[in-house]
């Protein structure tokens, strides 16, 4: 398949047949679709299916045995265990001031980068770098960064007079969850400009000139031209994004584990400490089947609602 | 560009089509241009510097001597630039271990994660399969099922059968997260590459598998590269599975490995997690620099499927 710059010696009348044979319908299925069925199968259907088996037992990590135990999992975390359900308010707080952030950021830079200027080729692939970036590599960066007793943001801060003192950036159990999610944007807001930049680059030109004869002015014609046309993609970028954003862990994992007073401690989170800290799997497992319902039955109200997909094609 | 207003602003009218003049017009158009270019620059180098001064802080960071990087406030310039905690890190740490491990299992993704989303892809496009559509709705919801959480399954079966702790376990869980997304874009793309091209091939007459090696492939590059690159992203980036998955310090990747080797015993050597990220920073840089093209085209494209 790949052109490897020489040719083995084959006669071209075996080649035709061996290509004639990968053309038949069954090898064309054996050849394109089951490695990404067999995969699909091995590492992401039989896992969740295990996940959902595995939700109605008692497993402990270093014991073998599976007790059965019906929905009981399902029963406590959904009516006896409010840690649960603050750790999803958390999620959600998470998640939406994530995508808020993400979006208005994402789209402004989009916007930049939709006008010409020099060297633009080399900015747009520092704007979109961030994304290339571990999340692991920038929260050890943002630590040493924002360290209190030494971080150059604490004291560029207190130089310029915006803050009187160096302050711990993730002690504060009001505000650690939204400045890790502010620091996770340094990142993210690269998704929702890739995506954005791509359908702004697919707006014909004639619909701008036009609205130009017609008198628009700028905010005229990015009210009515270029919203209408990032509609279908903002929608889905921020269904992406969310879902993404409701799951995130490394960052917060990094920066501040659970959170001072549990300040930060979002579902997955609370999920991995049952799993590897309690060595709980089954409930575990029944968290992992709580959250997939509500992101899904989210997720898909919110697909069949917007139908963001209908607008989404390379022009 | 068409949002860029410079080259037809002379000729747009004077008044707005209310039959005022707006003040920014009282501006010699010359003044006018200037006043929004300053803006359009000040705006790019704004968020330029946003994106490269933390980059280019650690790393300078990481060649400053240990009294200057736990000190208040030093300037960008370190006082004396030392290498050591470099060495220490190759010489003296597991460090070359983690990033060894990290290599294998990148290359192990993007290989496994982009061979098999642009075959399926193709597949899912071209091909007449029974259930296809719901095959590949399928594969998109699995997208809803949390990455962290969909580690514990895997880790109960991989420990199963001794899966854990190995390169093929992790690149088989990364790959998990990436394919979805990988496929998705994939199916996308080759609804939007017309099919026309290759029957007209076949007309001509090339087999099907010809007209798929030789048509569909080459045209499908800007889609290959997008779905490379966030396989790249995913792989190299990883922390959330290898943490699960990698419990032996031998097999740690970077992301885990610095964290459990440097942030260990209370005391955070600061010296050894920069110069450990300045390396893990190398890749994505190395990237940005010389890929450049086929980056931000790459990227393009992937949002535009």
């Amino acid at each position: 398949m790949i052109d490897v710059g020489f040719s083995l010696p084959v006669s071209r009348e075996r080649k035709d047949a061996l290509y004639e044979f990968l053309s038949q319908r069954y090898m064309m299925i054996a050849l394109t679709v089951l490695p990404v069925f067999l995969l699909f199968t091995l590492i992401l259907a039989f896992p969740i299916l295990w996940a959902v088996g595995a939700s109605f037992h008692d497993i402990h990590a270093f014991d073998p045995e599976w007790t059965w135990v019906g929905v009981e999992n399902y029963v406590h975390y959904l009516f006896a265990d409010s840690v649960f359900w603050e750790s999803l308010g958390l999620s959600a707080a998470f998640a939406v001031v994530s995508v808020t952030l993400h979006v208005t950021i994402g789209t402004a830079v989009a916007l930049l980068l939709n006008y010409t200027f020099p060297y633009k080729k080399f900015v747009s692939a520092v704007l979109f770098l961030p994304f290339l970036i571990p999340t692991a590599i920038l929260g050890f960066g943002v630590g040493y960064m924002m360290n209190s007793t030494f971080g150059i943001v604490n004291w560029t801060l207190v130089d310029l007079g915006i803050l009187e003192t160096t302050r711990p950036w993730f002690g504060n159990p009001d505000t650690a969850l939204y400045v890790v999610a502010a620091v996770n944007s340094w990142k993210f807001y690269a998704l929702v400009t890739i995506m954005v930049y791509a359908r702004l680059q697919s707006i014909p030109k004639e619909h701008y000139e036009t609205a130009k004869i017609m008198g628009a002015n700028a905010w005229e014609r990015f009210r009515d031209i270029t919203l209408p046309n990032l509609r279908g993609v903002l929608f889905l970028v921020i269904l992406l994004d969310g879902i993404w954003m409701f799951f995130k862990f490394d960052i917060i994992w990094i920066l501040t584990g659970d959170g001072p007073s549990d300040s930060t401690r979002i579902s997955v989170i609370y999920a991995y400490q049952i799993a590897f800290e309690r060595t709980a799997l089954g409930d575990a497992a029944a968290i992992s089947v709580l959250l997939f319902l509500i992101v899904g039955a989210g997720a898909l109200t919110y697909f069949y609602v917007l139908e963001p997909e209908e607008e989404v094609r390379a022009e | 560009m068409s949002l860029d207003t410079d080259t037809d602003d002379a000729n747009a009218t004077i008044m707005d089509y209310r039959g005022n003049i707006p003040l920014w017009r009282h501006l010699r158009y010359r003044h006018r241009r200037l006043l929004r270019r300053s803006i359009l620059y000040i705006g790019i180098a704004m968020v330029t510097m946003a994106i490269l001064l933390p980059v280019l802080w650690m790393l300078v960071s990481a060649v400053r001597p240990i009294s200057e990087i736990i000190t208040r406030n030093p300037s960008l310039l370190p006082s004396t630039v030392t290498v050591e905690h470099f060495s220490t890190l190759f010489f003296d740490s597991r460090f070359p271990i983690y990033l060894r491990n990290t290599v294998i299992v990148t290359v192990g993704v993007v290989f496994m994660a982009t061979t098999a989303a642009t075959l399926g892809g193709y597949g899912l496009t071209r091909i007449d399969i029974p259930f296809k559509r719901t095959f590949a709705r399928g594969v998109l919801f699995t997208y809803m099922f949390p990455p962290v959480l969909l580690a514990i399954p895997m880790y109960i079966l991989w420990s199963n059968i001794g899966m854990i702790n190995t390169y093929l376990g992790l690149i088989l869980a990364i790959t998990a997260r990436v394919l979805p997304f990988s496929l998705w874009l994939m199916w996308k793309f080759f609804l939007n590459v017309p099919y026309s091209l290759e029957e007209s091939a076949q007309m001509a007459g090339a087999t099907r598998f010809q007209a798929f090696k030789d048509v569909a492939l080459p045209m499908a590059k800007p889609g290959i590269i997008a779905v490379a690159i966030l396989a790249f992203a995913f792989a190299w980036g990883d922390y959330t599975m290898a943490l699960i998955l990698m419990t032996d310090l031998d097999m740690y990747v970077i992301t885990t490995g610095i964290e459990a080797s440097f942030f260990a015993g209370g005391q955070i050597q600061w010296g050894l997690v920069l110069a450990g990220s300045a390396v893990a920073l190398l890749p994505p840089l190395v990237f940005v620099y010389f890929l450049q093209k086929y980056y931000v085209h790459g990227m393009s494209a992937g949002g535009a499927l």
